[in-house]
Parts: C-alpha cells; sequence; structure tokens
C-alpha cells in the first residue's frame, strides 16, 4: 500500500481487543479499512457450521441467514468503528457501547451459507457520548441490507448490571 | 380459561419444508390470539422464556450473560410469525423501521410481547411493546411482506 496510511487493515486479534463479543457472537472476521472517526469496511463469512444450523431438520430447504444476525454483524463493525482508537473489551468496567435505537433498517434479500458480508459503517454525527451510524451490508457488490441510523451511546457499565434479587422466577 | 398454546420454536419446526435458522430457541407461547381491538387493529401477545441454555449466550458476553437486543428482535419476529393478522400470507420481515432497546434481558426473563398489527400499502407492520418482570425492555416496529421473497 502506498499513500499516507490513514486506514488500517486488522484481523482477529485487534478485533478481539475492541469487542466483548465471542463465538458464537462475534461476526465480524476481518476490517479490510477503516478511518477513525469517519468510516469502516469489514467482512464476515457466512458459513453453514454456524451453529444456528445445526438443527436444521434433513432435508431443510431454506438457509437464509438469520436477519437479526446480519444486524448484529453489521453492528458490530459500526461498533468497531465507533471504539477503534478506545477500545474497552471489557463490559464490566469503564464505558460500554450500547445500541440504543436504529431506525429503516432493509433487508434487501436472503443471505446464504458460502456469501461473505461487506459492511460499510460511516459516522453521519455526533453528539458528545452518542453517535450516529449508518450504512450497508453488501454480498458480491449487491446490498443486502441497509440502515438509515444507529445510534450507539457509550454508557458507565454499571448500568448493565443486573440486581440479581429482580431477575427471572429464580425460586422456582 | 384456555390452556396458552405452546408454539414450537423455529429450528424445531416440524417439516423440513419450512424448517428455518434462528439463534433464538426458546418457545413462543400464545397468550392471546390475534384478535382485532376496540379501533379496530389486530392485536396478541405472546411470551417467550428466556432459558439459560440459549446458544447466544455463551458469546455475549462470556462470564456476563445478556441476551442480545437483536435476539430481543428476533422475539419479535417469531411472535409475529406464530401470531399474524388473520389472512395475511407468508410473511417475510423486510424492514426494522425503528427499534429502542430501553433496558437489558438476563437469562431466566421472561419477555412478554404486545403486538399490534397495521396493513400497509405492501404488507404488515406489526409494533412491539417488549417487557420483561423488571422493566420496557424495547420498542420494536417490524414491516413484513407477505408471500414469497425471491
Amino acid at each position: 500500500m502506498t499513500g499516507p496510511d490513514r486506514t488500517a487493515r486488522a484481523g482477529q486479534p485487534e478485533i478481539r481487543r475492541a469487542l466483548p463479543h465471542r463465538f458464537p457472537m462475534l461476526l465480524v472476521d476481518r476490517v479490510l479499512d477503516v478511518v477513525p472517526g469517519e468510516r469502516i469496511t469489514a467482512v464476515k463469512a457466512v458459513t453453514c457450521n454456524e451453529p444456528w444450523y445445526r438443527d436444521l431438520p434433513e432435508g431443510a430447504e431454506d438457509f437464509g441467514y438469520p436477519q437479526v444476525l446480519l444486524m448484529e454483524s453489521w453492528c458490530q463493525a459500526a461498533g468497531l468503528l465507533a471504539t477503534w482508537e478506545d477500545p474497552n473489551p471489557d463490559v464490566l468496567t469503564g464505558k460500554v457501547m450500547l445500541f440504543g435505537a436504529v431506525t429503516g433498517l432493509r433487508y434487501h434479500g436472503p443471505v446464504l451459507p458460502g456469501d461473505v458480508l461487506e459492511h460499510r459503517a460511516t459516522i453521519t454525527r455526533t453528539l458528545g457520548d452518542t453517535l450516529i451510524i449508518a450504512g450497508e451490508s453488501r454480498v458480491d457488490g449487491a446490498p443486502v441490507l441497509t440502515v438509515d441510523s444507529a445510534v450507539l451511546a457509550f454508557r458507565p457499565a454499571g448500568e448493565l448490571r443486573p440486581d440479581p434479587a429482580l431477575i427471572g422466577e429464580s425460586h422456582g | 380459561m384456555s390452556r396458552p398454546r405452546a408454539v414450537s420454536p423455529v429450528s424445531a419446526a416440524v417439516s423440513p419444508a419450512t424448517a428455518a435458522v434462528s439463534p433464538v430457541t426458546a418457545a413462543v407461547r400464545l397468550v392471546r390470539p390475534p384478535a382485532p381491538d376496540a379501533r379496530g387493529r389486530t392485536t396478541a401477545a405472546t411470551g417467550v422464556v428466556i432459558g439459560a441454555d440459549e446458544p447466544v449466550l455463551p458469546g455475549h458476553y462470556p462470564g456476563f450473560p445478556i441476551f442480545p437486543g437483536v435476539c430481543v428482535i428476533e422475539c419479535v419476529r417469531l411472535s409475529a410469525l406464530a401470531a399474524p393478522p388473520p389472512g395475511a400470507g407468508p410473511l417475510t420481515m423486510d424492514e426494522v423501521e425503528s427499534t429502542r432497546f430501553l433496558s437489558p434481558v438476563f437469562p431466566g426473563d421472561e419477555l412478554s410481547v404486545e403486538l399490534t398489527w397495521r396493513a400497509g400499502a405492501a404488507g404488515w407492520t406489526c409494533t412491539a411493546e417488549v417487557a420483561t418482570a423488571r422493566a420496557a425492555a424495547a420498542r420494536v416496529r417490524v414491516r413484513f411482506t407477505t408471500g414469497e421473497e425471491s
């Protein structure tokens, strides 16, 4: 590569230093290009060895990748962009990144095992500790997902912590 | 009082032809079948118990399981498929028009999902209020098309 190196390329070590997600919910494989504060391009390869495919019956016809995981994968790419210069892979301390809201997230066709998702995300606004990010995901150049806006906010980790006394029906 | 009817999780659907892939294995329980409300809109309610054995939880996050927000949306989608508006054809989600995540969902929580359907030009819009026993968890508006998507 030549020219001013404002962009970076990163693999799993860098991704795992930035995101708290792990198998089977770490849904970004590689960062192709990132300009901190501006934009990111990242990829995820979809495979039928992901656990969601395990219990499909023999003879199944629909191998469409779960739509919400496509959303999650794009959001993780957006999260990498948001935290690139100040990563915190620990959800228990410091400030954690949360998706507060998403609007206008459209699906344009099925994603299948063998597809390589190319996520593109761009920061469109910054409001203090809150970022607005837009973008899309493509397979072979054709959009499969477009996102008008996703709101990422950084909040103290304590806000996520459950009060054990209030969770579920632990008394059985 | 009729007993709530259990709806099989999609991943365990009986017919291979209709089986579909989902990251959520919890069963959707139909609490209130689709019926018109006072304003003529179809509403319904479901319940989804989030077990500690949900496959997403080991990675979200290690040592600190939080049910992912996108899986709350999946619970809405599965609830919508389990409680469709009368006469609608096969429903395919084609847009998450809006979603707001309001409070975290933890294993052991039971989600209560209140659905309101509106007919649109090219399908149906489903608005869902999702709550745990503690608090509102999410507000989600999802658009479905009817018929096969190619």
